[in-house]
């Protein structure tokens, strides 16, 4: 069985998209006049693999897509309407752990973290640094 | 450990990103049916937030809830959850053993009195003063009593803690309770189930971890976002129900079909919990689908139902002696009153 | 004990006796009374007696001459709930299943969703019947404790019935519970009162059949 076969029920498309799609313009419009992030959480929704598939299909593939090495494979990408992003999380043995729909300028997961940043600063700097004190030590004959 | 380090310093010191927090908490967030905007105020709040002491009680249990939890599917994710907890004293997984086991949980209740968590699981026997189960000597009821009274709250894992379980069934011999008949001081949430989901006692740690608060509970103390639906609204073999599609029995037409499981004794009608949207193992499985009815496993007194294949609509323990005998009851009233129209008729008819 | 484990429990056990001591006590007073033979001679070409009685049932199972014009629409509308009690009580498959759990017989089913349709129109029709018996002036006269006992008794496992498979007002285990409970006033009071009809009717056509039967002169 495949990660996404969870619904034995797959083949059947319900109509639920339409909905989906329509809640999403909804965001959409939203994002453009107030600057206002939204989120639909797909695993809330009763779809079916055919839904799924029909959702995908409408969105399509816009002009990104990353992929995440965290706690497991994640896939993120832009859809063909720009501010609409498709997040697929995955956990190690490759089940999807979490989907959801965010209408944003840029989702949270892509973005570096403040306090990520701060480790990494510090973590660079300590590599950077040691080069130079024990260049120093030479010199003067310590090291 | 040093002391007083948050989370978020911790999890940085192991190599493990924000990214990776905020990762799972997107998706504990999905799976309790949080609002997504939810998952960051999640991250966040776990980032800032202290390793938690956890002191994990067994008493009356099969370590079937202890198995699901750590049978995880998804050991990077799900077991993030072990990293946001010190747990400090659990029989199965500890390292240590004997007196050095019981010096290790009597330490962490001093250490940090007042903010541990206690979680439970198995029924605490009472019967011939407690003498059915014991650790170190101790009784059930003494250890529950003394550990339960430095502890922030109370987490009865399983059906066996949350509602007696399988020792509490008929006859109850051992005459087990559940944890929330012995503390009553406490805030107590029982995560039922024989064994409960595995990201139902995860998910749940982690929502009490981060927002220091229990998530919103039912009357029977289980967090809604798990147990708030009953199996048979999400059963994707409803259909078949509301059609009258039955299965007849194990393996017939019906079954293969995968048609209504009702008349083989499916409880999921008046059982809640999440096992119909999360499903076992990682979303592989759950009874219904792999062909067998729903136990009614998350409810109280799932024993003594009446049996695990009697249908929901068939009457519980008639006696069909005690039927009969008033069948024959009631023909011997009516003969009795024919016969004595028939003496006061003799009686008229022979006085004329 | 939950509400649900005494209604499937105690309350059916219960009810269950007070229906077969009912029943039987009722249909052996009944049968067993004094039987004050016919001595006189049946008119000639009088039917065999068991034929009699059959033909009988089958004659009052419509109004005769002339009183189908005044009498058609509750004859039809008696109809309905008659049949659609018949209908919903005995061929949906949980009443089934239990039916097979005391008597160890069963039968097929029909579709649920159409037993839910046949159980509305029932009520329905139920509520036309005690419309007519409230504002008909000579059934009104005529009505006692009884009349209206029996039609809240039937009704209501028909009303609980369809809140329990349209998962409406309550949780689902309350609703299986008030329902099963409403069966079992139902099954408690039956032999007690007009309930008893569906044991007494054919019996007492049969009985009315064969002795009309002989009576009459010869044309």
């Amino acid at each position: 069985m495949t990660p996404e076969a969870r619904s034995p029920a797959g083949s059947l498309r319900t109509g639920v998209v339409q909905a989906v799609l329509s809640e999403i313009a909804l965001l959409l419009e939203n994002l453009a006049a107030t600057g206002q992030a939204g989120a639909i959480d797909l695993r809330s929704l009763p779809l079916t693999e055919a839904d799924r598939a029909e959702l995908e299909d409408h969105l399509g593939r816009g002009e990104v897509e990353a992929r995440l090495a965290v706690a497991g494979a994640s896939e993120v990408w832009e859809t063909a309407y720009a501010g609409v992003w498709w997040i697929r999380h995955r956990e190690a043995e490759g089940e999807i752990a979490s989907e959801t729909i965010a209408v944003t300028r840029v989702p949270e997961i892509l973005m570096a973290h403040p306090a990520d940043i701060t480790a990494a600063a510090v973590r660079l700097q300590e590599i950077l640094t040691p080069r130079r004190e024990s260049a120093i030590g030479e010199e003067t004959g310590n090291g | 450990m040093a002391e007083g380090q948050t989370l978020g310093e911790l999890l940085t010191r192991h190599g493990i990103s924000r990214r990776a927090l905020l990762k799972y908490a997107t998706y504990v967030a999905s799976m309790m049916a949080l609002p997504p905007a939810a998952s960051t105020a999640m991250a966040e709040a776990l980032a800032k937030a202290r390793r938690q002491s956890v002191i994990w009680l067994s008493f009356q249990e099969c370590t079937g809830c202890t198995e699901s939890l750590t049978r995880s599917f998804n050991p990077t994710l799900e077991n993030l959850i072990f990293n946001l907890i010190s747990l400090d004293y659990h029989h199965t997984l500890q390292a240590a053993s004997g007196t050095a086991a019981e010096a290790a949980r009597l330490t962490a209740m001093k250490e940090n009195a007042g903010k541990y968590l206690l979680v439970v699981d198995g029924s605490v026997s009472l019967a011939e003063d407690g003498a059915y189960s014991t650790i170190a000597g101790v009784t059930n009821l003494q250890m529950l009593k003394e550990t339960a009274e430095g502890a922030l709250a109370v987490i009865s894992v399983g059906t066996c803690a949350a509602f007696g379980g399988i020792p509490h069934a008929k006859p109850n011999p051992t005459g087990a309770v559940p944890v929330s008949e012995v503390i009553t001081d406490k805030p107590i949430i029982n995560i039922s189930g024989c064994p409960p989901i595995a990201e139902a006692m995860a998910g749940t740690l982690a929502y009490l971890i981060a927002f220091g608060k229990p998530p919103e509970l039912d009357h029977l103390n289980r967090p809604k976002a798990f147990f708030g639906e009953s199996i048979h609204d999400r059963c994707y073999r409803r259909p078949f129900y509301e059609r009258g599609m039955f299965a007849k029995s194990f393996d017939d037409e019906g079954a293969r079909q995968g048609w209504c499981l009702y008349e083989l004794g499916c409880k999921g009608p008046v059982t809640y919990n999440a096992c119909a949207t999360l499903k076992w193992n990682g979303g592989v499985s759950f009874p219904i689908q792999s062909g067998h009815a729903c136990l009614g496993c998350s409810e109280p007194n799932f024993w003594d139902k009446g049996g695990f294949y009697r249908p929901l609509s068939t009457a519980m323990g008639t006696s069909g002696a005690w039927i009969g005998g008033a069948a024959l009851a009631g023909a011997a009233v009516g003969a009795a009153s024919a016969a004595m129209l028939r003496a006061r008729k003799k009686s008229s008819t022979g006085e004329k | 004990m939950d509400l649900l484990d005494f209604a499937r429990g105690p309350a059916l056990q219960g009810a269950l006796v007070l229906f077969a001591f009912g029943v039987l006590w009722r249909l052996a007073s009944l049968l067993l009374l004094p039987r004050v033979k016919d001595l006189s001679k049946p008119r000639s070409g009088a039917p065999p007696a068991l034929f009699a009685a059959l033909r009988e049932i089958v004659r009052r199972s419509w109004p005769q001459r002339p009183f189908p014009g005044a009498t058609l629409f509750w004859t039809i509308n008696s109809y309905i709930f008659h049949l659609g009690l018949a209908v919903v009580v005995f061929a949906f498959a949980p009443h089934i299943l239990f039916i097979r759990s005391l008597l160890g017989l069963s039968w097929p089913s029909l579709p649920s969703n159409l037993i839910n349709a046949v159980g509305v129109v029932t009520v329905a029709s139920l509520l036309i019947a005690l419309a007519r018996r409230l504002t008909h002036p000579v059934l009104r006269l005529l009505s006692t404790a009884d009349d209206y006992f029996a039609w809240i008794v039937t009704v209501l496992p028909v009303i609980t019935g369809l809140a329990a498979t349209s998962h409406l007002g309550a949780r689902y285990e309350t609703l299986l519970a008030v329902h099963i409970l409403s069966v079992a006033l139902l099954l408690a009071w039956l032999p007690y009162g007009k309930l008893m009809h569906p044991f007494f009717v054919f019996i007492t056509r049969g009985f009315t059949g064969v002795y009309l039967s002989r009576r009459g002169a010869e044309l």
